[in-house]
């Protein structure tokens, strides 16, 4: 990790403009491929890739797209890989739900809830044989630690001491219903330290904590050869509100789970939400609303100049 | 010699060579060593046997996450019924790593057996390789004797990419076939053990031992078959099997598997189109309302029938 504030800063902002310009693209009906937005996952993206060490492999879900953007710069080669081209970042081959990159150390990606967990396991304890410096560093959401795959995966991790970081993002939902719809409360900190699991929660959307927060968790799991659990609250934005009619007088809510936001407009006022839940607008209070978009216009400047 | 006695000694030999390896799965170094196909063995210090937790798809998941980071793996899983529960890892992961042009750096092997003596209930009802291969065309190996134990493990155990290797508890404690090998395809998935005029004896899923039976009654009787096994369930060349069945127009089929999706079904379909066969003969299960009630897997047959049925 070699970055200042501002590069920092820069990269949540980038993270957002280019999301914006693919859901632009997307309305526009310019994908057939079925891709997983994830405005209000930036901050968090953007402070995996910088703890990333050059070893460390990373394991993501079908909502990859800011963690993907995030390792790496240029936005065309997504924009190609969305189309199904062969000058796209994996050749056209894996669209989105299961885009890797594995020049950037994302080795694998699962659109399957859970699928990932017990491969980043075995990926991980190939350092412990190997006796290489890096670890693994999985993503999943709420809705897969339901699955058995996850429960088996930090057992099989805790049991043969996997230098694995399970990143487990609760934004809540699974598709269209929520946590308090579908099933009781996990408690993630007793179940990952019933099995001897260190844990680590995480909210609040500030960036540079998130980067602090997870190189002490990297630090941990190198020194100690163990996994490690962060959760991390997360809401993923670009909900929006049907046509109202009787039944809905005031529009029926939709919770964004896949496509485009029809209520994510493209400009430089990137700033989607104005709480905590947005980090964009945390970043704003961290260095200066002014500073946010002017970095804001300075990207779309730039990626307008890229695709042209 | 046994069959097992010489399978455990070629793995034990094959896996006590390789570093960067992790031989893994349920009891493996512990109690019976899965019936005695693990016992013994011993890896270079740079490797690792495991005995995990009990969860097979997250242990397939583990042995493609291992391989995927260039770390060579085997998982010894007691039976093939095992498998219905990695469904999601074989096929799933398997596709989206194989979509990969860099391939698969390392090897993933299962080691498995297929449950084939019978009398173990309903939950043992999946005895066709070929059923769980046809899945995501992944490749398989059944081996059944010395010629495709000695081609088939040293070639696959440890390998780049990902396979299947079963063999058969019910020859466990046999006398180990050493039948003389006519023709091996460079990919182990036919095996040719006798070039013949008189009859073509293709041998699906385990079933070896029984069209070796067969062909050993023949040639007492002056007769002289050609004898096949397949090796690999899908997907099948059967060129040189065709080529045979040409000359001879006879077609006996032995298939030990209760599935109803058998692989012989294709090479049948295709030998009645290009030729006209004067004879064919399947030897296979015929379950009927008792399949899923304990019963032995064993066929019964009598080969001098069959014979008589032939000539």
């Amino acid at each position: 990790m070699n970055m200042d504030k501002r590069s920092i800063a820069r990269e949540v902002i980038r993270l957002r403009v280019q999301q914006m310009v693919v859901n632009e693209w997307y309305k526009a009906g310019r994908f057939k491929i079925p891709i997983h937005l994830g405005f209000g996952h930036e901050a968090l993206a953007v402070a995996v890739s910088a703890v990333m060490g050059r070893g460390d492999w990373l394991f993501l879900t079908h909502r990859n797209i800011a963690y993907n953007l995030g390792r790496e710069k240029s936005l065309k080669p997504f924009l190609d890989e969305y189309s199904l081209k062969p000058t796209g970042v994996a050749g056209g081959r894996f669209g989105s739900m299961n885009l890797i990159h594995p020049s950037r150390g994302i080795l694998y990606t699962s659109s399957i809830l859970a699928n990932q967990f017990p491969v980043a396991v075995g990926s991980a304890f190939g350092f412990t044989v190997s006796d290489a410096n890096g670890i693994a560093i999985v993503c999943g959401g709420d809705g897969a630690i339901e699955e058995g795959a996850f429960y088996e995966s930090v057992l099989m991790a805790a049991s043969i001491k996997a230098p694995i970081l399970f990143l487990i993002e609760n934004n809540e939902w699974s598709m269209h219903t929520s946590i308090r719809e579908r099933r009781v409360d996990i408690d993630l900190k007793k179940l990952a330290s019933s099995l001897g699991v260190l844990y680590v929660s995480l909210k609040g959307n500030n960036v540079f904590a998130y980067i602090q927060a997870l190189a002490r968790a990297r630090k941990q799991i190198l020194t100690s050869r163990a996994p490690l659990c962060i959760e991390v609250k997360v809401n993923t934005l670009g909900d929006w509100y049907d046509m109202k009619n009787p039944l809905y007088p005031q529009g029926k809510f939709v919770k964004y789970h896949t496509g485009a936001s029809p209520s994510v407009m493209l400009s430089e006022e990137v700033v989607l939400q104005k709480n905590a839940d947005d980090p964009l607008f945390v970043l704003g209070k961290l260095i200066s609303e002014a500073s946010v978009k002017k970095m804001a216009v300075q990207e779309l400047a730039h990626i307008r100049k890229e695709m042209i | 010699m046994t069959y097992l006695s010489f399978l455990n000694c070629i793995l034990r030999k094959e896996i006590a060579t390789h570093t960067n390896l992790v031989v893994f799965g349920q009891n493996i170094s512990a109690g019976s060593y899965l019936g005695g196909l693990t016992a013994g063995l011993s890896v270079p210090p740079e490797s690792r046997i495991i005995n995990t937790i009990n969860a097979e798809n997250s242990l397939v998941g583990f042995g493609f996450g291992l391989a995927l980071s260039g770390t060579n793996a085997i998982f010894f899983m007691r039976q093939i019924d095992f498998l219905l529960l990695t469904t999601d890892q074989l096929v799933n992961t398997y596709n989206i790593i194989r979509n990969n042009p860099a391939g698969l750096p390392g090897s993933f092997t299962i080691m498995t057996t297929v449950i084939d003596q019978g009398y173990e209930g309903p939950q043992s009802s999946s005895n066709n390789l070929g059923d769980f291969c046809s899945l995501a065309r992944i490749d398989a190996f059944t081996v059944t004797n010395k010629r495709d134990i000695e081609a088939i493990i040293p070639a696959q155990l440890v390998s780049p990419g990902f396979r299947i290797i079963a063999a058969s508890p019910r020859l466990y404690k046999t006398d180990l076939l050493e039948p003389p090998l006519a023709y091996r395809s460079p990919t182990g998935n036919l095996f040719q053990y006798q070039e013949g005029n008189d009859t073509t004896i293709i041998c699906f899923n385990l079933s070896f031992p029984y069209g070796y039976a067969l062909a050993q009654a023949m040639q007492t009787k002056g007769l002289h078959p050609s004898l096949f096994s397949v090796n690999i369930p899908v997907p099948i060349k059967w060129n040189v099997i065709l080529e045979s069945v040409k000359k001879t127009k006879k077609l006996v089929i032995f298939d030990d598997s209760k599935s109803m999706n058998c692989s012989y079904y294709a090479l049948l379909a295709e030998a009645r189109l290009r030729f006209n066969l004067q004879k064919e003969i399947i030897i296979t299960r015929h379950l009927g309302s008792d399949w899923l009630t304990p019963n032995s897997d064993q066929l019964e047959i009598d080969y001098q029938k069959v014979i008589k049925d032939i000539v």
